[in-house]
């Protein structure tokens, strides 16, 4: 029998019009991956390039102090980009995938943004996170929305009935074929953005995998649940239809509303101008209290001095640099926590909205999350730390700038080394397992009449 | 055709459509949707407003207060600006959320507009941002498919249909009644948000700017009228062709899938593969290198910076720069911020005139997709395109130029020549000068500009209405009862 239902389903031309669709914007989405990755790594590598470059030109005018060297000089750190990041590109495409930065103030280098024409922002990219959050779910809406109703309507119901057999065995075979040649489309889609994009099949990949069919395996049963109340086919699709908006459109963007109401971040305003504050001034003002908060911060440089009778020394003038920092810290930690705050009231949702969750789920795994963004400024600023702290002493003992070996300062690379996190998959399996039960003796029930 | 026909057909749909629970459900669930994202929208942006003021009181205050010193210092101190919103921003959130609301203003540099939305989103904006704009050309359309895809397709085949147009009612009134009843449901939700919205705005501005937020007012609604139109008449058309009401509704859902999802995300990467636009990194690394090639003021054997120095000392008839009447290293630093401003300014065009390219690519699409003409026009005229951030991005970068050249000129007036560090105690001039160098003042594009930009996507509106309409009255006929 099974066989029968098989081929009833391929003879569909509408539906398999349908599969069809959904995998070609799955290789267009997989396409689009492949420019954004390919984009990133060229931006990391004329990064690379430019850093090479400009310590060169810097070297030009190498009989300067080094501290007026270091001034200009910049050092890079990227943020690795996994492969499979082109299948969820998150944020990372409007992010630095690189930057440079110098040994000066580092709170005035560290947020620029990548340069993105906003209108395309606003359009979006379409990758296969997209794909399969978006277009999937309406496609087993359309191939799944008159799972009965279709029977009843168009009068088969009555025969049906009226055999000796398990009616709803037949259903649940009927979606089960459905849920397989969904299944294969998605597997596919996998494969190949596997092999185009050479994504190392290691456990990110895997879970993004899973993640993706415990997301189908919800609809399906979303499905099974609808369905078992036996309602006409109208009613079905305006009522699956409502719930893909809900899910998909309106409430994500809600949630987006009120979390950037709830936790508002006025400190992006106060970090720029406390920065500037923080070093500026220290130019009007006594030079004892800046060098006095440095020595407290890095009692390493106890030894070192501003000369008392000039107006500027190298040390004093990075110790003022640094206080730029230090003296904005507290609004860039209240920023950070905000900034978390956010993250975490919505995937708190998202264990109730299966479109957020997978969303935020798929780019956790593929790395192009939040937490990946503050985890890189965090490097960076670690980044910015140690190479001040190798410097420092040079700069204030005046070490001539050809002892040091500039040609071996190259680009470095964060690579975010979080745990693959296998719960992420829970709420989804626990609510298509809760849908099942919960529909179960709705169908025995149900059926007969 | 005749009117009588005409509004009996059109009060027996909105009678059908109404009378059904759900759908009052529906009108209800919408509306509260649409006030839901007005108020909560119109709260942002008071608060963006007051962190605006805040923040640029504080910023003018620290400017003021600077004691007496070397003008060049302040020229590196520099000014924070903030973006403040359009008044109508509220309605339609456009492209607010992807644009930096905070530039650090400073001689010789130019640095990005930092701190977008965007860049503080943890992925969730990816879903879309919620707005009345947004909800009134997705929504909306999308409601209306709802309960206009059995309008014709069901009376066909429950055979109504038949004894309609057999009773003497021509095809073209059958369909424009029937289009203009599921418009009207429309304006049941329409005119309670456009009341809304009006009364907000009258909280937002002054009386001698209202004018223009009157004008944008009234051409975003007309524009919205015409779109409901178009998207009643589609559907109702679309009803008509279709052998079934399921058929119908699969085309509409296809139609309104492709119209904003699909098509929009898909002009997107052709605009990025057919223009494609300088990473940050590329886009700074050129201007330096152009800069790098123009010569280095700091250095004292530049070909073009002793060159400049051996004319200014022959025009003086002086042998030393010491012995200028004016501060010579202001000069020099005007001359390399003219030089370098240049420069930066040809760049800049060139990258917006590549952006410029990408979303003509996509007005052009509007001709085919009235989802982005009605989106384009109603971001130009809420304040919230790509213009109207141009338009702070210039003034923002215009008003760091005359900083850092007014800084130059009192440097070049009051500083002796023979100090050799701006460090030095000696080398200040009075904080008046501080107070004389008047605030940054934000002004916005103005209506007729705003509305010029959006040309295409008014032609747009009006083909599709105007083709839909003549369908409906020449191609109608034919059409098949059963």
């Amino acid at each position: 029998m099974i066989q029968l239902l098989v081929k009833q389903y391929v003879r569909s031309r509408g539906l398999m019009i349908g599969l069809m669709l959904l995998f070609i914007s799955g290789l267009v989405s997989i396409y689009i991956g492949k420019l954004f990755l390919e984009r990133q790594a060229n931006t990391i590598d004329t990064t690379s390039i430019v850093q090479k470059e400009q310590i060169v030109r810097h070297l030009e005018h190498a009989d300067s102090h080094i501290g007026l060297l270091l001034y200009y000089i910049r050092f890079g750190l990227a943020n690795e980009t996994p492969a499979l990041s082109g299948l969820a590109i998150g944020h990372r495409d409007i992010r630095l995938p690189a930057q440079l930065v110098n040994i000066r103030n580092l709170e005035e280098q560290k947020n620029a943004q990548e340069l993105v024409n906003p209108l395309y922002q606003l359009l979006g990219n379409m990758d296969l996170s997209f794909v399969i959050i978006y277009l999937f779910p309406l496609i087993i809406i359309g191939i799944g929305f008159n799972l009965v109703s279709e029977e009843r309507e168009s009068g088969v119901w009555s025969l049906i009935k009226s055999q000796p057999i398990d009616c709803k065995e037949i259903f649940k075979k009927k979606l089960l074929i459905r849920f397989v040649s969904v299944l294969l489309v998605l597997l596919l889609l996998l494969v190949v953005g596997m092999i185009y994009l050479h994504i190392p099949v290691d456990q990110s990949f895997l879970l993004f995998m899973s993640l993706s069919f415990i997301y189908i395996i919800f609809w399906f049963s979303y499905i099974w649940f609808v369905t078992s109340f036996q309602l006409s086919s109208n009613q079905n699709a305006l009522i699956l239809l409502s719930t893909w908006i809900i899910l998909t459109i309106i409430a994500p963007a809600s949630l987006n509303n009120v979390i950037t109401n709830l936790y508002p971040v006025p400190e992006a305003y106060s970090t720029t101008i406390e920065s500037r504050e923080g070093y500026h001034s220290k130019w009007d003002l006594p030079k004892e209290p800046t060098i006095t908060k440095f020595k407290e911060t890095y009692p390493e440089f106890e030894q070192y001095n501003h000369p008392d009778d000039q107006d500027f020394s190298w040390f004093w003038y990075y110790a003022m640099q640094h206080m730029g920092d230090d003296e904005s810290r507290s609004y860039v930690r209240a920023m950070k926590e905000k900034l978390q705050m956010r993250d975490r009231v919505s995937r708190v949702v998202g264990y109730i909205m299966p479109s957020i969750h997978t969303q935020l789920s798929m780019n956790t795994t593929s790395r192009s999350d939040m937490t990946n963004y503050l985890n890189y400024i965090e490097a960076l600023e670690a980044f910015h730390e140690k190479t001040r702290l190798y410097f420092y002493p040079k700069i204030f003992q005046n070490t001539p700038v050809d002892q040091e070996d500039w040609q071996a300062f190259s680009l470095e690379f964060f690579r975010d080394q979080r745990q693959v996190n296998w719960m992420l998959l829970l709420p989804l399996f626990g609510m298509s397992l809760s849908l099942i039960i919960i529909a179960n003796p709705r169908w025995n029930k149900n059926l007969m009449r | 055709m005749r009117f009588e026909k005409i509004s009996l057909l059109a009060n027996h749909t909105i009678s059908s459509i109404l009378k059904e629970p759900i759908n009052k459900w529906l009108v209800g669930l919408l509306f509260i949707l649409i006030a839901f994202s007005l108020t909560s929208a119109f709260t942002s942006y008071l608060d963006h407003k007051h962190i605006v003021d805040h923040y640029s009181e504080d910023v003018r205050d620290l400017w003021e207060n600077n004691p007496d010193k070397h003008p060049h210092r302040m020229a590196h101190y520099g000014y924070v600006v903030f973006r403040s919103h359009y008044p109508m921003s509220f309605f339609d959130l456009g492209l607010n959320s992807f644009l930096g609301n905070s530039a650090f203003l400073e001689a010789h540099r130019q640095n990005s507009i930092n701190f977008s939305r965007v860049s503080l989103s943890n992925g969730l904006l990816r879903f879309g941002e919620l707005s009345a704009g947004l909800i009134l050309q997705l929504l909306l359309p999308l409601v209306i498919f709802f309960w206009g895809f059995g309008l014709v397709a069901g009376e066909r085949e429950s055979g109504i249909l038949k004894l309609i147009i057999g009773q003497g009612v021509l095809w073209s009134e059958n369909l424009i009644g029937r289009a203009f009843g599921l418009f009207l449901i429309g304006l049941l939700i329409f005119i309670p948000t456009a009341l809304i919205l009006f009364v907000l705005l009258l909280f937002t501005s002054t009386s001698d700017f209202f004018p223009e937020i009157l004008s944008s007012f009234g051409i975003t609604i007309l524009s919205y009228l015409l779109y409901l139109l178009v998207m009643s008449l589609l559907a109702v058309w679309i009803s008509a062709v279709s052998k079934t009401k399921k058929a119908a509704l699969v085309k509409l859902i296809g139609c309104w899938l492709f119209f904003t999802l699909i098509f929009p995300k898909i002009s997107q990467v052709a605009g990025q593969v057919f223009h494609p636009t300088p990473s940050k990194i590329a886009f700074d690394a050129a201007i330096e290198q152009d800069i790098v090639k123009q010569g280095d003021s700091h250095n004292p054997d530049d070909p073009l910076f002793s060159k400049l120095r051996d004319s200014v000392l022959a025009v003086h008839n002086v042998s030393s720069t010491n012995e200028l009447p004016f501060n010579y290293s202001g000069f020099i630093m005007s001359q390399g911020e003219q030089l370098s401003t240049m420069t930066y300014r040809e760049h800049q065009e060139e990258l917006m005139t590549l952006y410029d390219k990408q979303n003509r690519l996509i007005s052009w699409t509007a001709l085919l997709n009235p989802y982005i003409a009605i989106k384009n026009i109603s971001m130009s005229l809420s304040g919230t395109d790509f213009s109207s951030y141009r338009h702070f991005d210039q003034q923002a970068e215009e008003y760091r130029y005359q900083l850092a050249q007014t800084m130059n000129n009192l440097q070049m007036k009051y500083i002796s020549n023979v100090i050799t560090t701006s460090a030095d105690k000696d080398a200040v001039i009075s904080r008046r000068h501080w107070t004389n160098y008047p605030d940054f003042e934000q002004s916005f594009l103005s209506f007729s500009h705003r509305a010029s930009n959006v040309n295409l996507s008014f032609m747009s509106l009006a083909l599709w209405l105007s083709a839909l309409i003549a369908l409906i009255v020449y191609r109608s006929k034919s059409l098949s009862t059963i």
